[in-house]
């Protein structure tokens, strides 16, 4: 087996896989059936919908035709940004996670071969998350009459090359601009700035106001219909790769094959130097003029509200998740602000619940850190606080943020119309509140390092803090229609579920034992 | 730094351990009896997997004990656990700080925990950093030190509520030859001025040079307590010049063989 010998790229690849599919099952364990049950029902419907495409498209061909080329860009043009999105995390956190690099490093095989692998590993995981959605869609109409459009598949794997070399470059790039201490954070809210471009530039309709907007789609698919837009020949190779010509599906490849390999090897040194210089320079503060050290906080409530405050500020990923919610709530400001100005009813009253849901899944989110996510657990309980007062500590920590998050939409909707910005602020207090004690009643201890994604959240406090929050949205839209009374059951309902999810002390400590 | 809790009346005995049980999946702690003067300097050791840690664990309240009492100052740590820990620090072998807090956030966030006044705690906290070599790194992130600056924050954290009795579980583990004897001066230093200190160590030298007095703990059953020479005469066998590593691998191979 000369293709798999002991430090040969293949060996290196095959070991990063293994490890790749344990920590895909490790991750997987505990899941329960019912989020098989939600990935088979998932699926199923993908595979309908791509049945009925199948049908659709039986026996037509796609033109090559100026709109169909720009679609066909527009949609590699949106994959690739949401793959660099995350291509560019996963290689700025290449460089911190120290995992076995620095084994890899001390060993006598070339960083160029351990950077190629690792990059190989990340395209492959992006790649294949494309194609998984990807594939039930698609597989219908190759198997009845389009088998060409396996293209697809070959240009999501171009994407994903392409989308590595181009994270890892600007990884590296930042790295050598603004050295070890800011990359990590600078490149994760970069990515977040990257994987929402793509929703922002949806929002244009609600960012230039409808006329403009629809002035410009108009002007764009009229000019395309009309065939007096003449896009170059070069801007229908996706749309011909997609489709299965040979030709432009190999060449796309070989570009994006080129700049992989012309970006791992170029970089390989370097990315070495700097995995081995972000280790303990990450906190390298510049020396100089020492401030004196501020006040300490007052008794252990609010010296946990400071800590909890502190780690989430500093938390790069948690930091970018955040930035993305507040991308994402602009958009829905404006429409407040809009729909306010103009007492459009529906919108304000629609766009108030939106406020109120949000505020109950950020809450939740944050909670979630500050509750389940404890590097010290020991220390906690050796000392002579109590349990609730860490507790109430930590939940008034996760929602301080959530408060300066929905200032601005509900400072917008006050403006015009103080009600109704009073409705959606109680509103958005109430659901945050249920979706924080949700998370204090279901915690699941674990380091900070391992919180980053809702890794191992309890499906039934998601699905309930999903549930309440609804309710909450519904109800506070009701109320700023003027049907309060049409609310008061929403409410109650979102109570009752809220108390079938309570637990007493003694149920969160038995449930914290058996989980640690 | 002196050790005073107002209140609280000075008592002989730092802590008393009778009857201490714990099973988990075989029996870790049995019947164990301790018992700490204040003021001294205890070094409880054993094998692995002798049962110290254990033992400690439930005296810090981190471990429920199957039976048994603990007493610390004359506070029944089971029926008043929080009265029990205002008075006790805990200092494991893995270091309990946040990689993203500087030291000095770090000893804000314990001095909160214990109820420390913040003006006297930021003082302490001043005093401890620059005492153990830290001072430079008062305002650095954690996440770039070494285990040893580690450990001597997570030391900082244990003496910034000024405890009665400080426990530390392997507490020179990681430090250099310097850094330890400063750890080492300042633990003694502190029962000098009348605090009470328990270890756990495996460096069998520092436990004779060290410690007042010694327990040796083996299947979870103390096997021998006193001064060097009073474990000297429960051996039997050592002799008279005998060190502590000849009577502590005696009793615990008669234990083993037992």
């Amino acid at each position: 087996m000369s293709l798999f010998k002991p430090a040969s790229t293949a060996w290196l690849l095959a070991h990063e896989m293994r490890l790749a599919w344990r920590g895909y099952r490790g991750s997987r364990s505990g899941k329960g059936v019912g989020a098989l049950i939600g990935l088979g029902i998932l699926f199923a419907f993908a595979c309908l919908g791509g049945v009925l495409l199948a049908l659709a498209v039986h026996g037509r061909e796609v033109p090559i035709h100026p709109l169909a080329v720009l679609i066909a860009d527009l949609l590699c043009a949106i994959v690739l940004t949401l793959m660099l999105s995350q291509t560019l995390g996963a290689s700025a956190e290449a460089l911190y996670e120290r995992g076995d690099l620095d084994l890899l490093f001390s060993s006598p095989i070339a960083p160029e071969r351990v950077l190629l692998v690792r990059s190989l590993g990340v395209a492959t995981g992006v790649a294949t998350i494309f194609m998984v959605f990807a594939a039930p869609l698609l597989l219908p109409s190759i198997l009845y009459g389009h088998p060409g459009w396996l293209g697809v598949f070959g240009v999501l794997i171009a994407l994903a090359l392409t989308a590595t070399a181009g994270g890892l470059i600007l990884a590296m790039g930042l790295f050598a601009l603004i050295g070890p201490r800011r990359t990590r954070t600078v490149a994760q809210v970069l990515a977040a700035l990257v994987g929402a471009a793509f929703f922002l530039a949806s929002q244009t309709r609600t960012l230039l106001g409808e006329t403009a907007s629809e002035t410009l789609y108009a002007d764009i698919a009229r000019e395309a219909m009309d065939g007096r837009l003449t896009p170059p020949p070069w801007a229908s190779l996706p749309l011909r790769a997609m489709l299965g010509e040979p030709l432009p599906l190999l060449g796309m490849l070989a570009v994006g094959g080129g700049l992989f390999w012309l970006a791992t090897t170029a970089l390989g040194r370097r990315f070495s130097d700097a995995a081995a210089a972000a280790q303990g320079a990450a906190s390298k503060r510049r020396r100089g003029a020492v401030k004196p050290a501020g006040a300490f906080a007052a008794g252990a409530f609010r010296a946990t509200v400071r800590k909890e405050l502190r780690l989430m500020g500093r938390d790069a990923t948690l930091l970018s998740q955040v930035l993305l919610r507040v991308l994402y709530l602009i958009p829905l400001a404006l429409v407040l602000a809009r729909s306010a100005a103009k007492v459009d009813a529906i919108a304000l009253a629609g766009g108030a619940g939106i406020v109120a849901f949000m505020a109950g899944q950020v809450a939740g989110s944050l909670a979630w850190i500050t509750l389940s996510a404890e590097d010290t657990p020991d220390l906690l309980a050796v000392s002579p606080t109590s349990t609730a007062t860490l507790r109430r500590a930590k939940l008034v920590a996760a929602l301080i943020p959530v408060a300066l998050l929905l200032a601005l939409p509900i400072a917008a909707l006050t403006w015009f119309q103080p009600l109704t910005g009073l409705i959606t602020a109680v509103g958005a207090g109430l659901a945050a509140w249920a979706c924080g004690l949700i998370n204090v009643w279901h915690q699941k201890p674990g380091k900070r390092a391992d919180f980053n994604r809702r890794r191992g959240a309890s499906w039934l406090a998601t699905l309930a803090e999903i549930m309440i929050g609804g309710l909450i949205a519904g109800a506070t839209t009701l109320t700023v229609m003027g049907l309060a009374g049409w609310a008061a059951p929403l409410l109650i309902v979102a109570l009752t579920v809220l108390m079938v999810m309570r637990r007493t002390d003694e149920q969160i400590g038995r449930a914290l034992r058996v989980a640690s | 730094m002196p050790c005073s809790k107002p209140g609280i009346a000075a008592l002989t005995e730092a802590l008393i351990v009778r009857g201490l049980n714990k099973t988990f999946a075989k029996p870790a702690v049995v019947d164990l009896d301790l018992t700490v003067h204040a003021g001294e300097l205890y070094a409880l050791l054993g094998p692995n997997g002798a049962g110290k840690t254990t033992t400690l664990r439930m005296v810090a309240g981190l471990t429920k004990p199957d039976t048994g009492e603990i007493s610390v100052y004359g506070v029944d740590a089971r029926q008043d656990p929080a009265g029990a820990k205002a008075l006790v620090a805990w200092a494991p072998d893995e270091a309990m700080i946040y990689d993203r807090l500087t030291p000095l956030e770090y000893l804000e966030f314990v001095a909160g925990l214990w109820n420390v006044d913040p003006a006297v705690a930021k003082t302490r906290a001043e005093q401890l950093l620059a005492q153990l070599g830290l001072a430079d790194e008062a305002r650095r992130r954690c996440e770039g030190f070494s285990r040893g600056m580690k450990q001597k924050v997570a030391l900082a954290g244990a003496l910034i509520h000024d405890p009665r009795l400080l426990i530390l579980d392997e507490p020179l583990t990681g430090l250099d030859a310097a850094a330890a004897r400063l750890v080492k001066d300042m633990l003694r230093a502190r029962v000098d001025a009348g605090g009470t200190v328990i270890l756990t160590t495996h460096i069998l030298e520092v436990a004779e040079r060290m410690a007042d007095r010694i327990g040796i703990i083996a299947g979870g059953r103390l096997l021998a307590e006193g001064r060097l020479d009073e474990l000297r005469a429960q051996a039997g066998g050592a002799g008279g010049s005998s060190t502590l590593e000849d009577v502590f691998l005696q009793l615990t191979a008669e234990s083993a063989s037992a």
